[in-house]
């Protein structure tokens, strides 16, 4: 055959080799067919089987904590059957939850959280969604298969009767009508103070495929938010808001018993410790899990997980069982994650306190889907690639900032719908602490190819990104958009705690976090509660700091305005035509201003040519000052906070000025864009003439 | 393979012999990458060069503060640097389709070609070049949104896969088939320009034609030619790139630019180094034969003797009035 048919032949052959590949490990992609028993009739079946439901009290169990006593004050106990279809992607299941009544008054009604509701088209989180943003969806192509549902079929109050035609769903926060995330259910006796009632709720889940962190991909499942969740009693009222696009979660610590029934071929894993797991006659298998003194329950399964649970943490409490789910195209990787655990665990136990739980799962969820980069008591998701190279820190970074929510979320259970900077922010600047220290202060985003960043600078991007649009102390779902959500409730906060460090010294900020951490952990602390412990442990009125940083929106921009130095004598020397020499006294003077509204004193630093350091302070009232010199030296720059303590300064470059100009820098970035320049013009002549 | 070889040395010999044309688009190449960045360069010094914050540009290269900069109101829109390079990329490219016919006219000569000749072949062949570039442009624009549009399908349903790897896998190969698919056109349409150029061919289409039948008669030797200078300028680009990071300290700011420099200067070699093949194989084979008319031959005759009896005739004098009047 001459060449050149081999030519043409060759890329038809290509096309047609790879596009019957490709069809073939597509056919693959889903379970093994004929395997999947379960149906809601089985479900119902099991249900009436499985709960005579305990009795009337919530279990001091302490099988999944290194404690001989419960942690929480237990609220709840969910006892959740359920029975996955991994063909239709849905969970069949019964739930028994019994509630303990601590909220000091008669209780009429419980609100419910039914979360996969969310992913519908008229749902609150949708509407929010596609004005605000969102980090996972594009609504210009939705599809059916991103449509969630969740239902309850039956809800009994044990001992009062079947109250199913009395639920109704409710829209607390916006009145949507359509917006199915909440229903109030009535019981027809109020359950008096200290008293126990019992749920038996028999539900249907319908996952979407992978919304907000929760669904299917593929043949992998992220069971998040699956369940009818009772709202929190707080501050006098039932707390249970709908779901929105831009919040997270909110519940009562408990106990749970959750058995899952899935194909036999699936690897599982789940929040608590595996207590049980049998094979079923049906070619599934029912794995059981319990957890003590955690607010809510995620599970995993697919069938191509490799795992890794040799791993084992020394903590103060006891031994922390590292459970890793990796995608096995990213196994190399899994002592990465390890690692990164691990020493995400070293820090906060030295630096914050214990943790008190038996094991960590962290999985890896499957490529594609938007189920990464999440938080569940005792069960975290990460984020990486197959390419992921050892310079980018992206798997490190998730990892420790999900571990971190088990300190600030899964212990610290602050209300996520109404104060999201005091999981995700507080989480944000102790995840740039510990980064610092692992990954090194400038280098714990990126070192590869000469290029750096560090996260401390990428929370502040994300907060110079958003910074006049909102305050911090606002609700999750009232932030302007889902960007002003991120770059406030993230960046912001980390970058305001980093400069409140700043004032009051990293030593007592680091004793208030561990104070904080120890006094509120397995409660639902307020933001008040968190900044009293601060102004308490530093002995430091903050509210002047507070005031603006947190409950306000000011900008802080202070500028080296301008500097001048000249001979005092200058008129002398004009007449005389004398050259300056180191006798020559100089007036100088240097300028700051305040651009923004954001008032903080700061320091100053002045150097001479001689050498000379002065440090200045100013108080930050006026919106400028000046500094003047008389000496035989000229003001060579100045600098606003020389030490690098305020992370909130919206204009960094603006906070220095050398008298004398350095090209160098401009010299070099502009370098990178002529070569980028060049050689774009270079490709397109190459290939167009 | 002697064939390819022979392409390959020589077109490298053409290259060599015309060294200044690399320079020439060299410098034009700079000069105008140069007004494109004029305004980021601004730009950044008026934020860069009296903050100490820049610092971090020097020592290292700090994304963030990078990034900063760029995110900075004073910066202006980043949109507007881009567009001022992306001006001044295609003008690169337009200035190339302009003095091309004078670089492939100067690759065919054996002596140096004057400056008026190289200009007389850019002048003649633009409007040319102009109506080759727009067949050119919708060839590769339907076999490219095809082939692209293919791999975007392969690719999307690779994604369903739950091996992680296969839609790269599919990707790497999709691209390699398109690269040398978009290889095949480009031989294609530097014959063509080399046709009309050296033929002096005012039938475009005609250069077309033969440029196709060329390609498509030698697609071996000349594919492989041409994916071989393309492998050189991989290497450089890689090659270059490497020193950059790893020779070049990062505040060796002059170094870096000698480096970045030289890397694209080496850049255009290979391109040049396929022009150089395009016109080697333009002579050897795309030559049209010049038409020689052939003349019978005149058998010799003998002289006629005049009889001695006859007159003798005074000799005539051509420049006399009567053999002027005959």
């Amino acid at each position: 055959m001459k060449i050149r048919w081999f030519i043409v032949l060759f890329p038809l052959v290509s096309v047609v080799v790879l596009s019957l590949a490709v069809m073939q490990h597509a056919a693959h992609a889903g379970p093994p067919q004929g395997v999947l028993a379960t149906s809601a009739a089985k479900a119902a079946n099991a249900s009436a089987a499985a709960s005579p439901a305990g009795s009337m009290a919530i279990p001091d169990t302490t099988l999944a904590i290194n404690s001989d006593k419960p942690m929480s004050e237990r609220v709840v106990h969910y006892e959740i059957d359920a029975h996955y279809d991994a063909t239709t992607h849905v969970v069949d299941a019964t739930e028994v939850l019994t509630y303990h009544n601590l909220t000091g008054q008669a209780l009429d009604h419980f609100p419910f959280h039914l979360y996969q509701n969310a992913f519908q088209p008229n749902a609150t989180w949708v509407r929010e969604a596609k004005v605000a943003g969102n980090r996972d969806t594009g609504y210009d192509k939705w599809e059916a298969k991103e449509y969630g549902a969740e239902e309850i079929k039956s809800l009994e109050v044990v001992g009062q009767g079947n109250v199913t035609a009395q639920m109704h769903y409710i829209a607390p926060d916006d009145g949507n009508q359509d917006d199915k995330t909440v229903i109030d259910v009535p019981v027809p006796k109020p359950i008096a103070p200290g008293e126990y009632v019992q749920f038996k709720i028999l539900f249907q889940t319908k996952f979407p495929e992978t919304q907000a962190r929760s669904g299917w991909k593929r043949d992998f499942v992220l069971g998040g938010q699956w369940f009818p969740k009772v709202g929190v009693w707080w501050h006098g009222a039932w707390n249970c808001h709908q779901y929105h696009a831009m919040s997270e979660f909110f519940a009562d610590f408990g106990v749970y018993d959750v058995k899952l029934t899935v194909p036999q071929f699936e690897v599982v894993g789940a929040s608590g410790v595996k207590v049980a797991e049998v094979s079923n006659s049906d070619k599934t298998k029912t794995v059981t899990y319990h957890g003590d003194d955690i607010h809510d329950f995620a599970w995993t399964a697919s069938p191509r997980y490799k795992v890794k649970d040799d791993g084992v943490f020394n903590g103060q409490m006891g031994p922390v069982r590292m459970q890793i789910l990796m995608q096995p195209a990213h196994w190399s990787q899994v002592e990465r994650h390890e690692k990164i655990l691990k020493e995400s665990l070293e820090h906060f136990e030295s630096w914050y306190g214990p943790y008190p739980y038996k094991t960590i799962t962290l999985v890896d969820t499957e490529p594609g889907s938007a189920a990464e980069g999440m938080e569940y008591p005792t069960f975290i998701t990460g984020g990486t690639t197959w390419w992921m190279p050892e310079g980018i820190h992206e798997p490190e970074l998730v990892v420790e900032h999900e571990f971190g929510h088990q300190y600030w979320y899964g212990m610290v259970a602050t209300n996520e719908f109404e104060d999201a900077w005091m999981d995700e922010g507080i989480n944000s600047y102790t995840e740039v602490k510990v980064l610092d220290s692992i990954l090194g202060k400038y280098t714990s985003i990126m070192n590869i190819a000469g290029a750096t960043m560090g996260e401390r600078e990428e929370q502040r991007l994300g907060y110079i990104s958003a910074a006049d649009l909102d305050p911090i102390a606002q609700k999750a779902y009232d932030y302007q958009s889902y960007g002003s959500y991120g770059g406030i409730t993230y960046g912001k906060t980390a970058s305001v705690l980093l400069t409140l460090e700043g004032i009051i010294g990293p030593d007592t900020m680091a004793k208030a976090m561990r104070v904080y951490f120890m006094r509120y952990r397995f409660t639902h602390p307020t933001k008040e509660d968190f900044l009293h412990t601060i102004e308490e442990v530093s002995g430091q009125n903050l509210r002047w700091y507070f005031d603006r940083a947190i409950y306000g929106s000011p900008v802080l921009d202070y500028k080296v305005l301008k500097i001048e130095s000249y001979p005092a004598n200058w008129y002398e020397q004009k007449k005389s035509s004398q050259k300056d020499d180191k006798n020559t006294i100089y007036h100088s003077v240097v300028y700051l201003q305040r651009k923004e509204d954001f008032v903080m004193p700061v320091e100053v630093e002045i150097k001479f040519d001689n050498g000379e350091k002065i440090r200045e302070h100013w108080d930050g009232a006026s919106r400028w000052t000046k500094f003047t010199y008389e000496k035989n030296a000229k003001v060579t720059s100045a600098e606003i906070d020389p030490d690098h303590t305020i992370q909130i300064d919206r204009n960094n470059f603006n906070n220095s000025y050398v008298v004398e100009a350095n090209t160098k820098p401009t010299t070099k970035v502009t370098n990178y864009w002529v070569f980028v320049t060049q050689w774009l013009a270079q490709a397109l002549a190459w290939w167009a003439v | 393979m002697a064939e390819r070889q022979g392409l390959l040395t020589s077109g490298w010999a053409r290259l060599g012999r015309n060294k200044r044309y690399l320079v020439w688009f060299y410098l034009l190449n700079l000069s105008l990458a140069r007004f494109g960045a004029a305004a980021f360069n601004n730009q950044a010094h008026g934020i860069l060069d009296h903050s100490l914050y820049s610092g971090r540009l020097v020592h290292g290269f700090d994304m963030a503060v990078f990034g900063e900069m760029l995110a900075r109101p004073e910066f202006g829109p980043t949109a507007a640097s881009s567009a001022a390079s992306t001006g001044f990329a295609v003008l690169f490219f337009i200035a190339t389709a302009l003095f091309l016919p004078g670089v492939l006219q100067g690759y065919a000569s054996t002596y140096r070609l004057p400056r008026e000749d190289f200009f007389r072949a850019c002048g003649r062949n633009l409007w040319r070049f102009i109506r080759l570039m727009i067949v050119a442009a919708i060839v590769f624009g339907i076999v490219a949104a095809a082939l692209f549009g293919i791999q975007g399908a392969l690719v999307k349903a690779a994604g369903e896969s739950t091996n992680e790897l296969l839609p790269f896998y599919v990707s790497l190969a999709c691209l390699t088939v398109i690269f040398l698919a978009m290889s095949v056109l480009r031989i294609w349409f530097d014959l063509a320009e080399a046709d009309v150029v050296l033929s002096d061919q005012r039938a475009v289409r005609r250069s077309i034609a033969k440029g196709f039948r060329h390609t498509w008669r030698s697609l071996g030797s000349l594919l492989s030619s041409y994916v071989l200078t393309t492998i050189v300028a991989a290497i450089i680009l890689v090659a270059g790139i490497w020193v950059w990071m790893r020779l070049v300290p990062a505040d060796g700011v002059y170094r870096a630019i000698l480096i970045s420099q030289l890397t694209l200067f080496l850049l255009l070699i290979p391109r040049f180094w396929q022009r150089g093949v395009a016109v080697t194989y333009y002579l050897q084979n795309m030559v049209e034969p010049i038409a020689v008319q052939t003349f019978a031959p005149v058998a010799v005759v003998a002289p006629v003797v005049t009889p001695a009896d006859e007159p003798v005739v005074a000799p005539v004098n051509p420049g006399s009035p009567e053999t002027q009047a005959s």
